[in-house]
């Protein structure tokens, strides 16, 4: 048994190549990430000399106190917070609301709602900016909260990879909850969001991951610093280092603590939503 | 038939009552600016009063003007060598995942090259641009490398590296996600295959070879018909990263619509700017979907 294993593997000289790559691709990808870690909770002195930096000389917090005492990133980390939350949970609902739709049997103009969402997949966001900026101005979601929470809410592909798990779901299930004369409403609220946690995890990471990370939107609307959220804040901070010229208004320490307080939720949401991932990667990124 | 109709309509209002949120948002959100948009492109907004409408003379001047045509090309070099890269970098992590037995280093290897994804690009180009800063690991490395009087390299802000580093960097981030798409792929491989393809004395490299690769074939063909759409909208990245001393080789049109549109207030030529790259997308993604024959398969 074991002899027939070793068959099915790589051998000699190619055995030795894939180790080698596997070991190359890793530490590429590992070490600029672990010396974030390292120089993140270094003093300012150890992260501004020269050389690798992949382990402490001293370990210090001061990066971190930095980030919080001088460039307040508190106000910036809850307006992300705040912002990527609530956005985000409104968004689940609404593309399940909206999933729940496009699963009815013989629904009239099913084709034509299909296609009215479908067509939005097809106007990507970044080429309408400026007119998006326009109608920000209109309705007065400049510099505001509900702006950001507003802009993005719902996407054609949440919802599709809604409507995708629902229709695992057996259909007759809501059909005879109507024939006990439920409301839509229930029937959705008390049936398919139940069973469809998994899905539901799947869309709100993958939302969450998007409007955590979202840059263009922010920079458009907001140009009042104390409605920030943290991925303009960290780009402020990279710009007025001058990092061309090496010399540095926030310490090295500071920059990355920043980065790793960026990255730390999605980091935490990621451990919660690993199971359902591979699952929702097949749901909505390969097929259709 | 219309009273069927009707009966049915009304069979489903509820349903259509949940519907209406959704549909608000996307009139307003989406289709409206995008209107908005082409009609602003054939207009010119006049100081004093009201805009004028000025035809095609904003997409003149657009494919006049210098500026734009080198954020063209910049887009298309950097975001084709992005894609290309990230490509062949995640199926080398995907083959590699698959030939890695031991349970731990293969779910190592994987959570850590998908983990870039998760990071916006702020976090991504903060990140790079402090290593590859003049006291970075980079230029560590190099330094040990060559002990005697090294002069570290500013790399930032050196044209010769800016479209290096961002192809570079933009596939360090998308690898991995590219890699989890074509496992995704791989897993479904019926194990048979491989054992009767052992059978016939298959080696490991051609099951590789004449087994997984085929297998993976139209996952790659689906991943490089949604990459191409977004070749041409890289911002993130290049608004990040840019610099003035390098932005003339790697400013692409997305971040140049957005300095002349909402910095400068040039609404006319830069929504037509935007449009025309709409043009542009669809146009490349259809020569791609051509050429790897695409809907044949997916219609």
């Amino acid at each position: 048994m074991k002899g027939e294993l070793n068959k099915n593997k790589v051998t000699g000289v190619w055995r030795i190549l894939f180790l080698v790559l596997t070991v190359i691709i890793f530490v590429i990808t590992f070490l600029p990430m672990w010396n974030v870690i390292v120089v993140s909770t270094s003093t300012a002195l150890d992260s501004s000399q020269s050389g690798i930096k992949l382990w402490w000389n001293q370990f210090s917090m001061e990066g971190f106190d930095y980030v919080f005492r001088v460039t307040k990133m508190a106000r910036p980390f809850l307006n992300s917070f705040l912002v990527t939350t609530i956005g985000t949970v409104i968004q689940v609902i609404l593309s399940a609301l909206a999933g729940y739709v496009l699963i009815q049997k013989d629904l009239p103009f099913k084709g034509l709602i299909t296609s009215f969402i479908m067509t939005t997949m097809m106007i990507p966001g970044d080429l309408t900016l400026i007119s998006v900026y326009q109608l920000n101005k209109q309705l007065s979601l400049l510099n505001s909260y509900q702006g950001l929470i507003l802009n993005g809410l719902v996407s054609g592909f949440s919802i599709m990879m809604m409507r995708n798990y629902f229709n695992t779901v057996p259909y007759s299930l809501a059909e005879s909850a109507r024939m006990d004369a439920a409301g839509e409403l229930k029937i959705f609220s008390s049936i398919y969001m139940p069973i469809s946690l998994p899905g539901l995890g799947t869309v709100f990471f993958m939302e969450y991951v998007g409007k955590w990370n979202s840059i263009m939107l922010p920079a458009t609307l907001i140009t009042d610093e104390s409605k920030y959220t943290l991925p303009l804040m960290l780009k402020q901070m990279i710009l007025s280092t001058g990092s061309t010229s090496g010399t540095a208004v926030a310490p090295d320490n500071a920059i990355m603590a920043t980065i790793v307080i960026s990255t730390v939720p999605l980091l935490l949401i990621y451990i919660f939503a690993q199971k359902f991932l591979m699952e929702g990667l097949n749901m909505g990124a390969v097929k259709e | 038939m219309k009273g069927q109709l009707k009966r049915k309509i009304i069979r489903y209002k509820g349903i259509y009552i949940l519907l209406i949120p959704v549909l608000v948002y996307f009139l307003v959100f989406s289709y409206y600016p995008l209107v908005l948009g082409i009609f602003k492109s054939f207009q010119k907004v006049k100081l004093l009063g009201g805009s004028q409408f000025v035809g095609f003379s904003n997409y003149k001047e657009i494919l006049l003007d210098a500026q734009y045509q080198q954020a063209f090309w910049n887009s298309l070099i950097v975001g084709g060598g992005t894609f290309i890269l990230q490509f062949f970098w995640g199926i080398l992590i995907a083959v590699l995942l698959n030939e890695t037995r031991n349970k731990v280093s293969r779910s190592l290897f994987q959570t850590v090259t998908y983990i870039p994804n998760l990071l916006s690009w702020s976090v991504v180009g903060g990140l790079w641009i402090t290593i590859l800063s003049p006291n970075g690991m980079v230029n560590g490395i190099l330094k040990l490398l060559n002990n005697s009087n090294f002069s570290p390299i500013v790399f930032m802000s050196e044209e010769v590296y800016a479209r290096t580093i961002m192809i570079f960097t933009g596939a360090w981030k998308g690898a991995g996600y590219f890699a989890a798409l074509f496992m995704a792929a791989i897993v479904g491989i019926d194990t048979s295959l491989y054992e009767s393809a052992r059978i016939d004395g298959a080696s490991r490299i051609k099951q590789i070879r004449y087994i997984t690769l085929p297998v993976i074939t139209p996952t790659m063909k689906v991943v490089t018909v949604l990459s191409v759409m977004g070749i041409l909208r890289n911002f993130d990245q290049i608004f990040i990263m840019s610099n003035a001393a390098i932005s003339d080789k790697i400013k692409n049109l997305l971040v140049l619509i957005y300095e002349q549109g909402i910095i400068q207030f040039n609404v006319g030529t830069a929504t037509a700017a935007a449009t025309i790259v709409l043009l542009a997308t669809f146009i490349i993604s259809t020569v791609v979907k051509k050429i790897l024959k695409y809907d044949e398969i997916y219609s």
